[in-house]
């Protein structure tokens, strides 16, 4: 009867994994505020990263839509930095990036001020960039 | 890997039979043990559908009569089949660890593994997540698995 122990185990051990994403989730929130990469904050202005994948269907089909809308009505010297996980996995390891697509709202001064892990729409990164220091026209 | 036309109902059916299957085969093994050899069959039916779409028996079954029948409706999207190839990989890899443990009788530690992808299977037929395909993810991020440079379309 020892093998009434089975599914329980099994639902421990995919708990136990399930809290271990949640604690690296939570590392990830800790980046708020901090500066990760110094260089290429040169504007003054807010800018987001967009970091993706070949893989990620949502990224290609949503989010990167999502972001040109976006980029279409904001000031042109607002940059949207798009980063292939693939490519650049050194930038994508300091922010600690563990799913596809995520966005990282930095101010003027590269500080990070939003973290957003999965499809975000235009209209709240529009209002994390406000928050982060863009200026909307009156 | 290029974003191609991806029927996800395939996946679906993959996974209910593995659910079905896991599920009951425990139940009839607490008390008949040799049931536990449900198994290698299940580990070898993963592993042949990753090898090659002919021997796929649950898409054979999807194609061949359960989506003619229209008991399963297609569910096409366009996506990369690889992170779900992934998966079921994975999933198959965790069947022959089992089936190693029921060659060995250690029925404990088999019939936890063969829990463990059907819990998997229930968390991507019910709710779409893939946890195959976010290791996956994780193993092209840290350059452990190659991805092809085509552009996504």
């Amino acid at each position: 009867m020892i093998l009434l122990l089975a599914p329980l185990i099994a639902i421990a051990a995919i708990g136990a994994v399930v809290l271990l994403l949640q604690i690296q989730k939570g590392g990830q929130r800790e980046l708020v505020g901090s500066v990760v990469e110094s260089a290429g904050q040169d504007s003054r202005l807010p800018s987001i990263l967009y970091f993706t994948g070949e893989s990620c269907t949502i990224c290609h089909t949503a989010q990167r839509p999502a972001l040109r809308a976006l980029a279409a009505g904001i000031d042109p010297a607002i940059k949207i930095r798009e980063i292939d996980i693939a490519v650049e996995p050194e930038l994508a390891r300091r922010y600690r990036v563990m799913s596809l697509p995520t966005t990282i709202v930095l101010d003027g001064s590269g500080q990070v001020t939003e973290i957003n892990v999965g499809f975000a729409n235009g209209e709240l990164l529009h209002r994390q960039l406000v928050d982060a220091g863009m200026r909307v026209a009156a | 890997m290029a974003v191609v036309p991806f029927d996800r109902s395939v996946l679906k059916v993959n996974q209910a039979i593995l659910m079905s299957v896991i599920v009951v085969g425990y139940l009839v093994g607490l008390a008949y043990h040799p049931i536990a050899w449900a198994l290698p069959v299940l580990a070898v039916m993963m592993l042949a559908a990753v090898a090659s779409p002919s021997l796929n028996v649950p898409r054979l079954l999807y194609l061949h009569w359960l989506k003619p029948a229209g008991i399963v409706k297609p569910r096409v999207r366009q996506e990369d089949p690889a992170p779900h190839r992934f998966a079921q990989l994975l999933g198959g890899v965790f069947l022959a660890a089992a089936s190693v443990f029921v060659i060995t009788n250690i029925l404990l530690v088999a019939w936890v593994l063969a829990w463990i992808v059907a819990a998997l299977a229930f968390l991507n037929f019910a709710f779409d997540i893939c946890v195959g395909c976010i290791m996956y993810a994780q193993l092209v991020r840290i350059g452990l698995l190659p991805l092809s440079r085509e552009p996504a379309r």
